[in-house]
């Protein structure tokens, strides 16, 4: 029997259940007959002899089966229907006709918009083919089966060649099958085209195909600012990038690239001014933080105690607004991808101690008990020193906004892998998880650190856009009401000095973007 | 010989210059001040200074400039001098390369106070003389 057997495909089900169906309808038939039978000879009504009961038996046999299966056949009707649309849809082979939504009696009986949801459900609304009794034009624009006007595929090629949005397709080995005019594609010596275009960090297409390869059967996917040449280069435009993705179709992924230049542009723009007006801003600043220094040792003896706290405090603030510009500058640089980090030889606790100074100022400004345990036997790490100590200094920062009046801030390193890790940990507000999942976004502020403290949510964007600069990875831990820590990790220096070495010094091996490089060991850089 | 050490000072911005200059003053050095760019080439070359801080947006000429006409030639007119570039401009990376190939460090001075210039400028005195 069938029933041994579990249906392996949608189409395997129909007939398992038509079979069972008829079963019944033939044994319940019988079983009619049997009970009339039996009271017309009990009731010596008709006698077994009788042609007569047999006629009746055999009649009432044969019309009851004949009901039996026009009910099963109607009732069942919609169902099977369904069931084909299914089998369409989920793409098994099969030589049954797409139930067409058009048919009239469909559209009769109303069941045309069943169909129509699954097709829609399905997205194959454009392979389904219009019935040849089709014949008056549907007035509902979002019926599935309207037929479309026969295009020309010359003059469809041309259309889509005069307009500036690009379209790319590729097949299931991701090479480029069909590329419009205004697709940005490089075709190299051998006539092969390539897509050029340069992906934000880790969320690149290539990653989402290969995503789609184990997890999806249709996805979308979305990517905004995406330049398809470097900073420098003539031409260079933006695009809104649109994926759609079907496995197995011969056209799995197709890509709409919108041209967002005219936008886009203005926003680099928008970004030479922020580094502009913060060149600006270093000056004064230059001479507040001097003048706050030579001042203030001049009045060592002058001054009482609560004036040194305020010119602390002077301190403190000046020291923060130039970390800000910092922030600021190193943003509108690490957007346009300039950021260059210049990785060299250096030690942890060396690079605190370029801020530690400053870091202690801020912590007992502002009642906080900082406590630093950086281990003197770290091995050495890649960094560049400068951009670190930015970090370092945000991570505390913010540790200390977010904590309370006296309460620890520690931070500590280990060696963990190929990295050293340094985590900043505090005792403060925390977060709930639906922050934490957005903290290091550009210009993110959770809803509630909007209200009560100050600051331009870019402290956090740009440290990790720093740290994964260097390789290294930035990650937090948090619990509302208990507090946070944020993890850092950098590589150790000899894990990659080979990459080092071959690469002009440069991090270009260890990123995907940004090419550093270091001149000078020995260079000073403030 | 309690010579005290040679500053040149090329600085545009009043501000700063003085501040700068006060300060070196008071630790003891000897400080003479320019403030155009061509003034400072002349000023480098006519005396032999032991450190010299050097602008880069400066009137007249860059600190670049001045600094390739002094030690980017086959010669290097200052051989005895350590030159500490200072600028709060971001510059391009190519021409701070070419910077730092020459000097002997370079600061961003949002990012210094006087005092720690004097640290600095006595860290390079330790140092050997530029090979």
């Amino acid at each position: 029997m069938a029933v041994d057997k579990m249906p392996r495909l949608i189409r395997d089900f129909w007939p398992v259940f038509q079979r069972g169906a008829m079963a019944r309808i033939i044994l319940t038939q019988i079983v009619i007959i049997g009970v009339v039978a039996a009271i017309l000879i009990l009731t010596n009504t008709l006698p077994i002899t009788s042609m007569v009961l047999w006629a009746v038996i055999a009649a009432l046999f044969v019309l009851g089966l004949v009901r039996g299966l026009m009910i099963l056949g109607f009732s069942a009707r919609p169902a099977k229907d369904l069931l084909t649309a299914v089998i369409h849809v989920a793409g098994e082979p099969t030589d049954k006709a797409f139930p067409n939504p058009n048919d009239k009696r469909y559209e009769r009986n109303g069941f045309k918009v069943a169909l129509q949801t699954i097709y829609e459900l399905s997205g194959k609304t454009e392979s389904i083919e219009p019935a040849p009794d089709t014949t008056q034009p549907s007035t509902n624009l979002a019926t599935v089966a309207t037929p479309a006007p026969t295009i020309n595929s010359d003059s469809l090629k041309a259309a889509l060649d005069s307009t500036n949005c690009g379209f790319v397709v590729l097949n299931h080995e991701r090479k480029v099958t069909y590329a419009n005019k205004a697709a940005p594609i490089h075709i190299d010596a051998e006539n092969i085209s390539t897509l050029s275009l340069n992906f934000n960090g880790k969320d690149t297409l290539e990653a989402w195909l290969n995503d789609c390869d184990e997890h999806a059967v249709h996805a979308e996917h979305i990517w905004t600012r995406i330049a398809d040449r470097l900073p420098d280069e003539e031409g260079r435009r933006f695009f809104d990038v649109i994926a759609t993705y079907d496995k197995g179709s011969t056209s799995e992924t197709i890509l709409t690239l919108v041209d967002r230049t005219s936008t886009y542009d203005i926003s680099e723009q928008d970004l030479d001014f922020i580094a502009f007006a913060a060149h600006e801003l270093r000056g004064p600043i230059t001479v507040i933080r001097g003048y706050l220094d030579v001042l203030e040792e001049e009045l060592d003896t002058v001054l009482q105690p609560d004036q040194h706290e305020l010119f602390r405090r002077l301190t403190v603030s000046a020291n923060r607004l130039s970390g800000y510009i910092n922030n600021i500058l190193n943003t509108s640089r690490y957007d346009r991808r300039h950021l260059k980090v210049h990785l060299a030889e250096d030690t942890l606790a060396g690079i605190y101690d370029t801020i530690k100074d400053d870091m202690e100022l801020r912590a007992h400004a502002q009642n906080r008990l900082l406590s630093v345990n950086i281990p003197a036997d770290l091995p050495t790490i890649a960094a560049d020193r400068a951009s670190i100590s930015e970090v370092l200094g945000n991570l505390i920062d913010n540790a200390i906004k977010y904590s309370n009046e006296g309460g620890a801030i520690n931070v500590t390193a280990a060696v963990k892998g190929d990295f050293v890790e340094v985590s900043v940990e505090d005792h403060g507000i925390g977060m709930p998880g639906n922050v934490v999942s957005n903290l290091f976004q550009k210009f993110y502020r959770s809803h509630r650190s909007r209200e009560t403290v100050a600051g331009t949510g870019i402290g956090l964007y740009i440290s990790k856009g720093i740290i994964e600069s260097h390789g290294g990875n930035i990650a937090v831990r948090s619990e509302e009401g208990r507090g946070s820590t944020f993890i850092a990790s950098l590589p150790i220096y000899s894990t990659v000095a080979a990459k080092l070495a071959t690469g002009d010094n440069s991090n270009e091996g260890l990123i995907e973007h940004g090419n550093g490089w270091i001149k000078n060991h020995s260079m000073y850089r403030g | 010989m309690s010579v005290s050490k040679t500053v040149l000072c090329i600085e545009d911005d009043r501000f700063i210059g003085e501040m700068y200059v006060r300060s070196l003053k008071k630790a003891g050095y000897d400080v003479d001040w320019v403030v155009d760019g061509n003034d400072g080439l002349i000023t480098a070359r006519n005396k032999p200074y032991d450190v010299i801080l050097l602008d880069q947006m400066l009137p007249e000429r860059r600190g670049s400039e001045i600094l390739e006409a002094l030690r980017g030639g086959a010669e290097d007119l200052i051989p005895n001098s350590k030159v500490i570039v200072l600028t709060n401009f971001e510059q391009d990376d190519a021409s701070r390369t070419e910077m730092q190939k020459h000097a002997d460090a370079y600061l961003i001075k949002a990012e210094i106070t006087p005092k720690k210039l004097i640290e600095i400028i006595q860290q390079l005195d330790a140092l050997p003389p530029a090979a």
